[in-house]
């Protein structure tokens, strides 16, 4: 346990968060390397069956990064992808997973410091929580 | 870049790189003109990448233009060329000769890949903003954060040697020399900008000695995120957060203080509000904020509402007054304010601990040389002397201005300037033969749908971005050992050219059919593989690109382990996806070159000449049975233009002009049809009969209703009349008016109020305009105007000084305690209350003037709205797509919006909104097919249940129920945003290139790998 | 519509505990437009029981599959060689599509996945109300279009009652009072006079009341 590493998966919007990370590399800010990114065109394109699906694979968290209220590119999808993390959240915990695995968080295309900081903040998070039980029972 | 016709003059050089530049620079890219591009800084951007957010949304919102940019027309006719300026011009319009002067840079742009090397270890000699980052890295969301490389500050570096050696691309380049070139060029846009007011000078103020009072500029960065205090709202002094802050406003404006301007610098009473506004949104709430102002000059499209929110929402409290001193009592930080109000003749004292100075612009000794080297004149206060109808045309032929250097102004009105003054530079350039483009080879698409998947990985090494901290040879085994990976190979460099073309030729020879490269981010490089695949004879969404450096090695490089073992993952990932992905096809459609005007005003008039005189069919739909609209009524203006002559002529134009047709009477009845190829169908003509035109653009210059509401008897008694009834009025009965004693004229009559909430901008010059003719035929008049803010800005200002100066009486009424107006017999009877003396007035006028400005054409706005499928504001104007960057566009494309349909504006400014338009449509116009991209969503009908959850969910509307009962989304009409796949209860819609198996591929892959 | 919602995933859990392979079917009817059993919510389900079973350190074997319709035999016939290699049925319909196919696939067993809630309307993008119980002798004609039977909570046949106020039923703020509604109908249509009209007690065998209902309809019937 106390070397665990946590993968976490990080849906990030391209018109934002997306930025926002290969930024935080061109400022060579570091963040922990658990942070895996999947660019998507919008956070509301996250579909709820694409987090559950991560968690069933083994992830010990998932993160959904849209563009700050009011800054969708798409007028609310950002807004959508809220409400849909809050209703994954409460299935979570159904399934007796922590809902804490999941977020949304809000980043701007130009916030390179925020998307370290985030990652770093989540990691964190997820590193005290522990291993999801669900990967830690599937490797049984 | 076409770099071999330096010597030719088919191009337009533009001045300056600021927002303006740049949106002129892309109009004509994207019409397919040529630019040069110049700025004296060391990369682009200009004045808004110090803006922590804008008016009135509070968002930076250049990424959303951004997308929209055409990448390859950017690199094909746009030359960039920073730390440049202008020495020398000679010639004249249409072949015009320039040299410019660039400063030594020491850095090779070729080479350098901005890795950063030098920064790390030369910090002090390095010039650097990632892009335009380092001042506010909302910014640096914009692609054309150009150049994004460095510069070197010879003059401090100590140990150059060591410098050079740094950079292992070997970029620097110590031998960089000041370069001069001679360029020929048919036109030139000056938007080089204005400086900000320096109120150092004004001791009063205590700028220069008290760090808690600072500039609105300063502020600004204050409240940045990236700015010194790290998006902390501080006390430069103490650190601590202040609890109260207040703002003077006309610091450096209206002829107030030692060297400022006379003019009203525009932008500023916003400029505060919003600072007030982020204040309080983003910091406490209970910090107090005070704006100590003269008038409120909210008079842009929907700026009232602004105000509104500051007073109502956010509690920001307004004094109109302006503060006599700033002092700071001995031994502590507060700064004390002695003011007085504007109802009393008491000395009021008051703590802050942060005052703002609302600076206003001013011209810099820079622009005026650069005037004075291009021959065009300048007014006394030093900004160009332009044409009186068209404010971007100055008096040298040729030559066009454009942003604050025009005058003092805000960001949407600089971007309309900015595009209009492309229009006029690109009509100046050479009859282009449409060069017979050598026929691009016809590019064969190898059908890969049935091969089993074949990938090849291609990992770069990026020099030692990605090569230093993971083994790239290992990357390269271990994608080797992925399914159906059939080749694997380091690249170095990858996008170089000796590696693409490695790359193509692999794929050539290995029968690949799938591609992932590990590299840098697909942002920047995606196109440009994309290409490559082409070239390869692959469909061009058959590659992946692994962003192994800047979300990999570049933030892991002090975990080289860890940092490898994600490339490996990002790396298998992609393969996984691409295996996954088929080929797609770009939705484009032909471009149908004709053009719709609907209406025939100044502004329909102006749009429809600008496009008819570069070749193209335009039709205009007037409503009445004539030409002119609104400005068949006006006589002249503030400045002494006369607008009948104006519109006479231009009405010639258009009806002799070849490429003109002109419809009356027209109503438009229904439209379809898409972007490029649109059908409108209108019934025109006594007869009423139907036609249908099909056009490709369609401009919206419906105008604006000059407002008539039922108040202060008018349409009661004949002394009564509105302000453009008074100009008529003087024109004709001169007689009668010299013998009027006494004048009244009120403001905001219908205008500001609750029914109708927005200023209608045009009336205060008008009253101003009006009072000055008036006291043109009888000097003895007694003109009192009563007002709530007088909002004559820019330029207007010396003539509202003026008309004080002739004795008119400009007198502040509350919107709660309107004037009175009473019939008297001969004359009216106006009361109104004076705060100076504290008691009513009355006043027997002769002639009662209502500003009653204007409203939108509610019924006919609405109806078109409907036709066309157009947002309209709250007040019954059209909405633009983006208020702030693009404020000629309509959301739809290849709809567009200018003069008064947009919002209330004066002739000048509806003329620059015309011109702007024709740039807007050019850009398209110049298209021969209009390519919308592959990322649609597409419904499989099987599977879908006609639920309408799609309906619902699309933020455009676009999915519909089809006669077959299923959804159906139109691909030209999708925005590819994804909503409707991921709502979707059925699982019927897949996001073409975002597909969920593609999705769950990757995430499979990543545990896959974990687990096993 | 017929609407539904998800059982709580701790009854499901409990159902399928004894078996080994699972057989998670959906319907693209009633349930996929109300956003319960459709594709979607099979694959969320699948992937919930999966995450379960796993933190419990089993693991179980779910084929997902959505038909058509899951009330109609012939449907339901296509279903003979999946539900072959299951060990027991989850049904996403409602209740007549579980009882379709139990009766059909008597041997094996089937659970429903949903609780079936009622005939309804969509007021919103996600929002189903209530506004049809099947009472079998429509009253809407008299009503002024708004049924007192599924929308008033006492199922008054002249009302409103006592508990009628602003509009709002006594039993919660956000329930309309139907009578209430009847009535600003009634008004509209220029019919109040129709209010007067006494409806007399309801005969409830025709919903239900007589037994199970059926339709047939002579001129199809086999």
């Amino acid at each position: 346990m106390e070397n665990f590493e946590p993968v976490i998966v990080a849906f990030c919007c391209h018109y934002c968060a997306y930025t926002a990370a290969d930024m935080a590399g061109s400022q060579r800010l570091p963040y922990p390397s658990n942070v895996k990114i999947i660019r998507v065109p919008c956070s509301g394109q996250v579909d709820s069956l694409h987090i559950v699906k991560a968690f069933e694979k083994g992830a010990d968290g998932v993160y959904v990064a849209g563009c700050l209220d009011g800054d969708c590119h798409f007028k609310n999808g950002n807004v959508k992808a809220a409400k849909r993390i809050a209703y994954v959240q409460k299935y979570l915990e159904e399934i007796g997973l922590e809902s804490e695995r999941l977020e949304m968080v809000n980043i701007s295309a130009g916030m390179g410091h925020r998307f370290a900081e985030v990652a770093s903040t989540i990691t964190e998070k997820i590193r005290k929580l522990g291993p999801s039980p669900i990967k830690a029972s599937a490797s049984l | 870049m076409q770099n071999s016709k330096t010597n030719q003059n088919n191009k337009v050089l533009v001045v300056g790189g600021g927002l303006g530049g740049i949106r002129t620079a892309l109009d004509l890219a994207e019409a397919k003109k040529n630019v040069i591009l110049i700025d004296k800084d060391y990369t682009i951007g200009g004045l808004m990448t110090q803006l922590d957010r804008t008016f009135p949304t509070n968002n930076c919102d250049l990424c959303t233009i951004a997308p929209h940019l055409s990448e390859s027309n950017r690199q094909e006719y746009i030359e960039l060329l920073t730390m440049t300026t202008v020495s020398n011009v000679s010639g004249e319009k249409g072949n015009f000769s320039v040299t410019l002067t660039s400063k030594p840079r020491y850095i090779n742009l070729e080479r350098c890949t901005a890795c950063g090397d030098c920064l790390t270890h030369f910090p002090g000699c390095v010039r650097f903003n990632p892009g335009l980052d380092h001042r506010a890295p909302t910014c640096m969301r914009y692609p054309q954060a150009t150049p994004q490389a460095y510069s070197i500050d010879l003059d401090k570096c100590e140990d150059v040697e060591a410098l050079v050696k740094i950079c292992k691309a070997g970029a620097i380049n110590l031998d960089d020399m000041p370069i001069n070139r001679e360029i020929k060029c048919s036109s030139i846009v000056l938007s080089p900008g204005a400086d900000v007011f320096d109120p150092s000078h004004l001791d009063y103020l205590g700028y220069s000695n008290l760090p808690d009072v600072v500039t609105s500029l300063e502020y600004e960065r204050i409240l940045s995120a990236s700015g010194p205090t790290g998006g902390e709202l501080l006390c430069p002094s103490t650190g601590k957060q202040p609890k109260k802050v207040a703002w003077i406003q006309c610091i450096g404006s209206r002829g107030l203080q030692k060297e400022a301007g006379a003019y009203c610098s525009n932008a500023c009473c916003m400029f505060a509000l919003k600072e007030a506004i982020v204040t309080k949104e983003r910091f406490q709430k209970d910090i107090e904020t005070t704006i100590f102002y003269m008038d409120m000059r909210t008079f842009g499209k929907d700026y009232e509402l602004y105000l509104n929110r500051a007073k109502n929402e956010f509690d920001v409290r307004f004094l109109r007054s302006r503060p006599h001193s700033i002092l700071q009592p001995d031994g502590t930080t507060d700064l004390t304010l002695s003011y007085t109000k504007e109802d009393s003749t008491k000395r009021f004292e008051e703590q802050f601990d942060m005052v703002v100075l609302s600076t206003g612009f001013k011209t810099s000794a820079d622009t005026r040389q650069l005037a004075e080297k291009m021959g065009i004149e300048l007014n006394s206060d030093f900004f160009p002397i332009t044409e009186e109808f068209n404010p971007v045309v100055t008096t040298k032929p040729g030559v066009y201005v454009a942003g604050t250097f025009e005058g003092p102004k805000d960001i949407p009105e600089t971007m309309v300037q900015a595009s209009a003054a492309a229009c006029l530079a690109a009509a100046d350039l050479p009859e282009t033969i449409v060069e017979a483009q050598a026929p691009k080879e016809e590019l064969v698409e190898r059908d890969v749908l049935l091969e089993e998947p074949k990938v090849g990985v291609f990992i770069c090494d990026c020099g030692d971005n990605i090569g230093s901290v993971v083994n790239v040879d290992n990357l390269v085994a271990h994608a080797a050992a992925l399914p159906y990976v059939a080749v694997a190979k380091a690249e170095g460099h990858g996008c170089s050219r000796s590696s693409m073309e490695d790359i193509r030729k692999t794929i050539v020879e290995e029968g690949l059919n799938r591609v992932v490269i590990g590299g840098c981010s697909p942002r920047t490089h995606e196109e440009k593989f994309q290409d490559l695949l082409q070239k390869a004879g692959l469909n061009k969404y058959l590659v992946e690109i692994a962003n192994i450096r800047d979300q990999a090695t570049w933030v892991h490089s002090g975990k080289p382990k860890e940092a490898e073992k994600k490339a490996e993952d990002l790396i298998a990932m992609s393969v996984a996806s691409v295996v996954q992905a088929h080929p797609l096809e770009d939705q484009t459609i032909p471009m149908n070159k004709n053009v719709l005007v609907v209406g025939g005003g100044i502004t329909g008039m102006t749009a429809a000449l600008n496009l008819a005189d570069r070749g193209y069919q335009v039709y205009i739909a007037e409503k009445s049975d004539k030409l002119g609209g609104l400005a068949n009524f006006l006589l002249t203006t503030l400045e002494g233009g006369d607008i009948q002559a104006f519109v006479a002529n231009m009405i010639e134009k258009v009806k002799s002009h070849d490429n003109i047709q002109v419809i009356t009477r027209a109503l438009i009845v229904d439209h379809s049809g898409m972007p490029g190829m649109f059908t409108t169908g209108m019934q025109s003509g006594p007869q009423m009969s139907y036609r249908q035109i099909e056009h490709g653009i369609t401009i919206l210059a419906t105008g604006a209703k000059s407002n008539r509401p039922k108040q202060y008897l008018l349409d009661e008694s004949p002394l009564v009349k509105t302000q453009l009834e008074t100009q008529r009025y003087l024109f004709e009965n001169p007689d009668k008016v010299k013998q009027w004693q006494n004048v009244v004229m009120i403001q905001c009559v219908g205008s500001r109020t609750k029914d109708n909430p927005n200023c209608s901008r045009i009336c205060c010059q008008n009253a101003v305009k009006n009072s000055l003719a008036i006291l043109d035929i009888n000097p003895d008049a007694r003109i009192f105007v009563l007002y709530r803010d007088m909002r004559t800005y820019a330029f207007q200002e010396k003539y509202y000084q003026m008309a004080r100066e002739r004795g008119v009486v400009f007198v502040r009424y509350d919107q709660d305690k309107p004037p009175v107006v009473e019939a008297a017999g001969d004359t009216i009877d106006v009361t109104y209350y004076d705060t100076i003396l504290g008691m009513n007035v009355t006043v027997c006028a002769d002639n009662l003037c209502l500003s009653t400005g204007m409203i939108a054409d509610q019924e006919s706005n609405k109806e078109l709205a409907m036709i066309f499928k157009l947002p309209r504001t709250e007040d019954g104007y059209f909405l633009e797509d983006h208020v702030k960057l693009r404020p000629v566009d309509m959301p739809v494309p290849g709809f567009f919006v200018a003069g008064t349909a947009h919002s209330p504006k004066l002739i000048r400014e509806s003329v620059t909104q015309a011109n702007a338009v024709a740039a807007r449509a050019q850009t398209m116009l110049a298209q021969d097919e209009i390519s919308l991209g592959a990322t649609a969503a597409i419904v499989d009908g099987k599977l879908c249940a006609a639920c309408l959850i799609c309906v619902r969910a699309c933020p455009f509307g676009v999915p519909f129920i089809n006669a077959d009962g299923y959804s159906e989304i139109d691909p030209a009409k999708c925005h590819g945003c994804g909503m409707c796949v991921s709502e979707c209860p059925a699982k019927a819609i897949q996001l073409m290139q975002f597909e969920d198996d593609r999705i769950l591929a990757k995430v499979e892959q990543l545990f896959e790998r974990i687990t096993a | 519509m017929i609407t539904a919602e998800r059982k709580p995933l701790e009854e499901l859990i409990e159902y399928i505990k004894p078996f080994k392979r699972i057989l998670l079917l959906g319907c693209n009817e009633c349930v996929t437009v109300c956003a319960a059993g459709g594709r979607k919510e099979v694959g969320m389900l699948a992937s919930g029981l999966q995450m379960a079973r796993l933190k419990s350190g089993t693991s179980v074997e779910i084929q997902q599959h959505t038909i058509e319709r899951q009330c109609d035999p012939e449907y339901v016939e296509e279903l003979a060689s999946m539900i072959d290699g299951a060990d027991a049925v989850l049904s996403m319909a409602c209740g007549c599509g579980v009882q379709q196919i139990a009766m059909r696939y008597k041997d094996k067993p089937v659970f429903p996945a949903l609780n079936t809630k009622f005939m309804g309307a969509s007021e919103r993008q996600g929002v189903w109300a209530e506004r049809c119980q099947g009472c079998g002798d429509c009253l809407l004609g008299i009503t002024g279009g708004i049924c007192p039977i599924s929308r008033c909570a006492k199922q008054l046949m002249n009302g409103p009652c006592g508990g009628s106020t602003t509009g709002k039923c006594e039993i919660s703020e956000d329930v309309d009072c139907a009578w209430q509604l009847i009535w600003d109908r009634l008004k509209t249509l220029g019919l109040t006079e129709r209010y007067l009209d006494i409806i007399p007690a309801k005969d409830w065998r025709t919903g239900g009341g007589s037994g199970p209902r059926k339709i047939i309809r002579e001129d199809l019937a086999e």
